[in-house]
């Protein structure tokens, strides 16, 4: 890499680059210089590579403003260029919605303005631009507010410019930049306050009432009224451009032109609810909110920073996540190495685990974020292991409310590091969830954690890793064998008869008969003896068995010996038996129950539907409460429909690009021929209509090919589309059977007049106030807690809410999550659902996890 | 995402000799790809533990595991098929390195299975790196087996020097039949216990009971609890070491 180009890379940092100086004047000055050198004969290269820097590390967006503000005096027309470079990213960003790039590219374009490039006035223009657009998206009248989430992150946008360039702007155009705030105010007064508790990590207190809790914006305008009542002092942004003040006025500004927001979408044809809720639902995937906070450790540990500097560095830690998301090395030391003169490890543990727990969606799988945990814990290994460990118990402590998605998260995320860090934790700490009922919800935290860490490992190495906490035995999931009801050791249950039979298929098996054979000899010899259940009982059985000793196995099996499965299990009563067999064979292991049905959706031996019944099956509903095993195989299902259509949909995608570019050449090749067709030749002296024959004959050849494969494409891709139809189809099959399943089964349990505040005060106790409670203090030098007895466990200890209170809590929980989750794909199908099963028949509190997790406006309720 | 630092054209260090085709025809493969290779594994990690980890980068549509040509026993690889390319990147992105079974596993892209690549490519049977390795290393098979045939020699001398009859096993010579591979060494007290486990595919298929798993974890605790200071230092605490990954990748068949 030239020296210019890790110069510019490496400004800021402490590297060798700059002699671990950690002076940013002096880094400035070594980069400008070696730029100023390279400027006459590698600008071209120089301009995007500075654009890509300042774009991918925004945190030295100061830093880069500054140095442009220098190559400003050197060369104004290298310069102009860039300022027009960015006003075009920044215009193409605003018409494709590309929120990331609207937002860093605004916050260049103030630190082009701190650094004289720009005039504050074209600053303000942005601002206004963005701000009267956003005014009118709101506007009943003339904008459409179900786009709200846009107009909230334009101005969001205007507002996270302010720690950047706020004291200049307040300096140089006090009234104009006062005008956009008051501008801001009148916005704010306008926009309806979002209340997403459908996507809040905490099932919300709405016994209160009364403490509206603030959403991002007016948040943040809080923080930036705030900064603003300060004088604009901001500790986390470096402000390099001071030390070149002098040099800088002297620079000419250059013209920003004027730049226009996307027109208005088209408001819903019909004024109803319904239309409403889905463009409101488009738009909050199109914008949507990057972060939540997730408060999970005491004020004490993070607010003793100005309320502006946690909005910064939040800013600066998911711009890292973002852009050195597979750059394990970048990623853990920009992460610890940020432009800011205070600790931040409480609020980098609370960002990460915000992202990670994130509703609906974070922007990464959250195993991006587990592998960001561990880098942390390798790079800050005397601090951030104990913050982690912090942020494990206090999340523990209150998860009787966390939601149940963010609970599964927690449980792999948790499983998977203990996993990379020798399974070593504190077990003891949470010995006392054996005291609680099976249901309490931080019991089966700790029995699905172990659960989760014995698939990663082995029975007796977690075992082993828990023996300081021994009685936690009980909470290991079983050995994991397989329970073979036709094996040689017991025989008292089963007739010698059926034995007889299982060891003949197996023996045909091994004798590689035929898929085909075997059907024969069921139908012929068995079936008509032993009848449906046995014979369905030994068959499944047995091939399970000769399948049992891997994934691998499995597979093979099911490839070579399927069709003798879906020739017995023809309907859904029959496949739900089949499933029913798999989950007796593989009692002791909830992870091969759960691969073995999916393994045999994805060979459609079984439908999603009969997997649905079985999940809603009696014995699975008791269960609903205590363990995840149900909703694991409920969650694949759901989610291999949904990659079917994913899938679907991408190979449409591709093929419709297939089909322009077949028709583009075919036509090519039409004209082609048509040309040399009309061209006169000589031929033998006298003039004939037409290329030599040879040619005209392979051009005619060419153009026919490329008629054919045009039409082949065409074909496909109606194929293809016809298969998506019928996806899409099935999955409001799919969805219309998994609501009235949840609304059946609620129906049966909740009490009439429920309300989920009299479920959970059922003991009034569910909640522990962290506030209150010093239970996390942690010590800070090698993560063990100083918790006393008496915060530690028994406050905790006095959770006592009735199994049918805690049944339903989770059944509700787990219902709003699969509606989040795939509130996509269910918008579609909600008139239907509308009429057959949110209707007023169906509980209250059924048709609000829904819709909360729908995130559909709960006013209709 | 990050252009900035990562050379997105360096797919794989690793050219597999095997790949028949040109240089762009491999890295075209590459590209393509959505089967991950996995190296570095213990011999004693199973399909499940493969599937529970690698399941969190996608949904996974097979896993290969890599045997012992002669003795049909995991030796230590193995190739996870997904079903996205995009699932194959992050798993890639998010797993290499990291820990699976006390070892950091490494995951790249693989141009694609097929049939017989899932054989070690050792003189022994196992992969070629642990031929010659001279650590000592419990989670595949002790030494390398260059060592190992060292070592028996000289435990032949010493035994029959010594004339302390019937205090060590008897000393097989290294044979390529059904048992080769792991067999037959000086370490063999430690780890005979663990061939039972060892699974084998084709042969031993539908004959096996599979009630085995709990003695097979039983011995697997054995050894991991004696040999856990040897393990340690394979195991990486800084997390980049980029250099054990090279050499790895080097000595991979």
């Amino acid at each position: 890499m030239s020296s210019w180009k890790s110069l510019l890379l490496r400004i800021g940092d402490k590297s060798s680059e700059y002699n671990s100086s950690s002076d940013l004047k002096d880094h400035i000055e070594t980069c400008f210089g070696a730029l100023r050198r390279e400027l006459a004969h590698s600008s071209s290269e120089i301009l995007p590579f500075l654009l890509q820097c300042a774009e991918q590390l925004p945190h030295k967006i100061p830093l880069y403003g500054t140095l442009i503000g220098l190559l400003n005096l050197e060369d104004e027309d290298f310069v102009k260029k860039i300022v027009e470079d960015t006003q075009n990213v920044f215009q193409d960003a605003l018409g494709s919605g590309n929120c990331d790039r609207i937002r860093i590219s605004m916050r260049f374009l103030t630190a082009l303005m701190c650094s004289k490039v720009l005039q504050p006035a074209s600053l303000v223009v942005v601002f206004e631009t963005l701000l009267s657009s956003a005014a009118i998206t709101v506007d009943e009248e003339k904008g459409n507010p179900s786009w709200q989430a846009r107009a909230d992150f334009y101005v969001i946008c205007i507002l996270s410019c302010l720690p950047w360039g706020g004291a200049e702007l307040a300096e140089q155009v006090p009234e104009e930049i006062e005008r956009v705030l008051v501008g801001i105010q009148a916005y704010l007064s306008i926009r309806r306050h979002t209340s997403d508790s459908g996507l809040s990590f905490f099932e919300d207190d709405e016994s209160g009432g009364d403490i509206v809790e603030k959403d991002f914006l007016e948040d943040l305008w809080e923080r930036i009224q705030v900064l603003s009542n300060n004088g604009w002092k901001v500790e986390s942004v470096p402000r390099p451009h001071l030390s070149f003040e002098a040099q800088l006025v002297a620079g000419k500004s250059h013209e920003f032109g004027p730049i226009s927001c996307p027109e208005q979408p088209e408001p819903p044809s019909t004024n109803s609810a319904v239309a409403y809720g889905k463009q409101k639902h488009d738009a909050e995937l199109k914008y949507p909110q990057r972060i939540r906070r997730l408060n999970i450790f005491p004020a004490s540990k993070t607010e003793d920073l100005q309320p502006i500097d946690r909005f910064v560095v939040e800013e600066y830690l998911l711009d890292v996540l973002l852009f050195f998301n597979g750059c394990r090395k970048e990623c853990a030391s920009f992460m610890v190495g940020l432009p800011v003169p205070f600790r931040y490890e409480y609020l980098m543990a609370e960002t990460i685990f915000s992202q990670l727990l994130l509703l609906p969606h974070p922007p990464f799988k959250p195993i991006y974020y587990t592998l960001v945990i561990m880098d942390l814990c390798k790079a800050l290994p005397g601090a951030f292991p104990a913050v982690v460990a912090g942020a494990v118990r206090a999340l523990f402590d209150k998860i009787a409310g966390l939601d149940m998605e963010c609970r599964t998260r927690l449980i792999l995320w948790f499983s998977h590091h203990l996993s990379n860090f020798q399974f070593i934790w504190p077990w003891d700490e949470w010995a006392y969830v054996l005291d609680l009922p099976k249901w309490a919800p931080q019991r089966v935290f700790v029995q699905e954690v172990l659960e989760r860490e014995v698939r990663l490992s082995y029975w007796d190495k977690i075992k082993q890793s828990i023996e300081n906490a021994s009685a936690l035995e009980e909470l290991l999931p079983p050995k994991g064998g397989p329970n073979f009801k036709y094996g040689r050791t017991d025989g008292q249950e089963k007739t010698e008869q059926e034995q007889a039979i299982s060891a003949d298929l197996s023996n045909k098996v091994k004798g590689r008969q035929s898929a085909r054979e075997i059907i024969l000899w069921i139908e012929e010899n068995i079936y008509p003896i032993h009848g449906l259940e046995i014979t369905l009982s030994v068959v499944i059985q047995t091939l399970l068995d000769i399948g049992s000793k891997s994934f691998t196995h499995l597979i093979t099996v099911l490839e070579r010996y399927g069709q003798v499965m879906a020739k017995l299990c023809s309907d859904q009563d029959k496949q739900v038996m089949l499933i029913a067999e798999v989950s007796s064979y593989w009692k002791n292991n909830a992870q091969m129950t759960a691969i073995a049905i999916d393994r045999m959706m994805g060979y459609r031996l079984i439908s999603n539907l009969a997997i649905v019944r079985w999940v809603f099956s009696p014995e699975n509903i008791e269960q609903f409460h205590i363990s995840d095993c149900p909703w694991e195989v409920l969650r694949n299902a759901v989610s291999k429909t949904y990659n079917r259509i994913t899938d679907l949909r991408k190979e449409i995608s591709s093929l419709k690009k297939g089909v322009i570019s077949a028709e583009e050449a075919a036509s090519k090749a039409k004209a082609d021929l048509e040309a040399a067709e009309s061209k006169l030749t000589l031929l033998e002296g006298e003039p004939v209509l037409g290329e030599n024959p040879a040619k005209l004959k392979h051009l005619k050849s060419v153009a026919e090919k490329a008629k054919e494969e045009e039409e082949s494409m065409h074909d496909s891709l109606q194929a293809k589309e016809a298969l998506l139809a019928r996806a899409l189809d099935e999955n409001e099959v799919l969805f219309l059977s998994l609501y009235k399943n949840f609304s059946t089964v609620l129906m049966e349990r909740l009490p009439d007049d429920a309300t989920l505040q009299s479920l959970k005060s059922h003991g009034d106790s569910m909640a522990v106030d962290l506030e209150e409670s010093p239970a996390m203090e942690v010590d800070d030098e090698n993560g063990i807690p100083k918790k006393s007895q008496s915060n530690g466990g028994k406050a905790t200890n006095i959770y006592n809410v009735g199994e049918k209170e805690q049944w339903c809590l989770s059944t509700l929980g787990y219902l709003k999550a699969f509606s989040r989750q795939y509130a996509s794909e269910i918008w579609p199908h909600i008139e239907k659902l509308d009429a057959e099963v949110f209707t007023e028949d169906a509980h209250p509190l059924f048709r609000k996890a829904v819709y909360s997790g729908l995130r559909r406006l709960s006013n209709e309720l | 995402m990050a252009s900035l630092f990562k050379d997105l054209a360096k797919l794989s260090a690793y050219r597999d000799r095997r790949f028949n085709g040109t240089q762009e025809e491999f890295e075209q493969a590459l590209l393509n790809s959505i089967t991950v290779y996995i190296g570095n594994m213990s011999f004693y990690t199973t399909e499940e533990q493969v599937y529970e980890l690698f399941s969190r980068a996608g949904e996974i549509k097979k896993i290969i595991m890599g045997l012992d040509k002669n003795s049909k026993t995991p030796c230590g690889f193995c190739f996870v098929l997904y079903y996205s390319r995009e699932d194959a990147e992050d798993a890639v992105k998010y797993i290499s390195g990291t820990i699976l079974d006390d070892r950091p596993i490494r995951v790249d892209f693989d141009w694609g299975f097929v049939e017989g690549r899932q054989w070690g490519r050792g003189r022994s049977g196992g992969q070629v790196r642990d031929e010659y390795r001279t650590d000592y290393d419990p989670g595949r098979g002790g030494y390398g087996k260059l060592v190992q045939r060292e070592l028996e020699a000289q435990r032949q001398l010493v035994d029959y020097g010594a004339g302390s009859l019937g205090s060590f096993p008897p000393v097989i010579p290294p044979h390529y039949g059904r048992h080769g591979g792991g067999h037959g060494h000086g370490v063999s007290n430690r780890h005979g216990r663990d061939y039972h486990r060892k699974r084998h595919r084709d042969d031993d298929r539908y004959g096996r009971e599979s009630s085995k798993r709990n003695s097979d974890h039983e011995s697997r605790r054995a050894s991991d609890h004696e040999s856990r200071p040897e393990k340690n230092p394979r195991f990486r605490e800084s997390g980049d070491s980029d250099d054990e990954e090279e050499d790895d990748r080097k000595r991979r068949p």
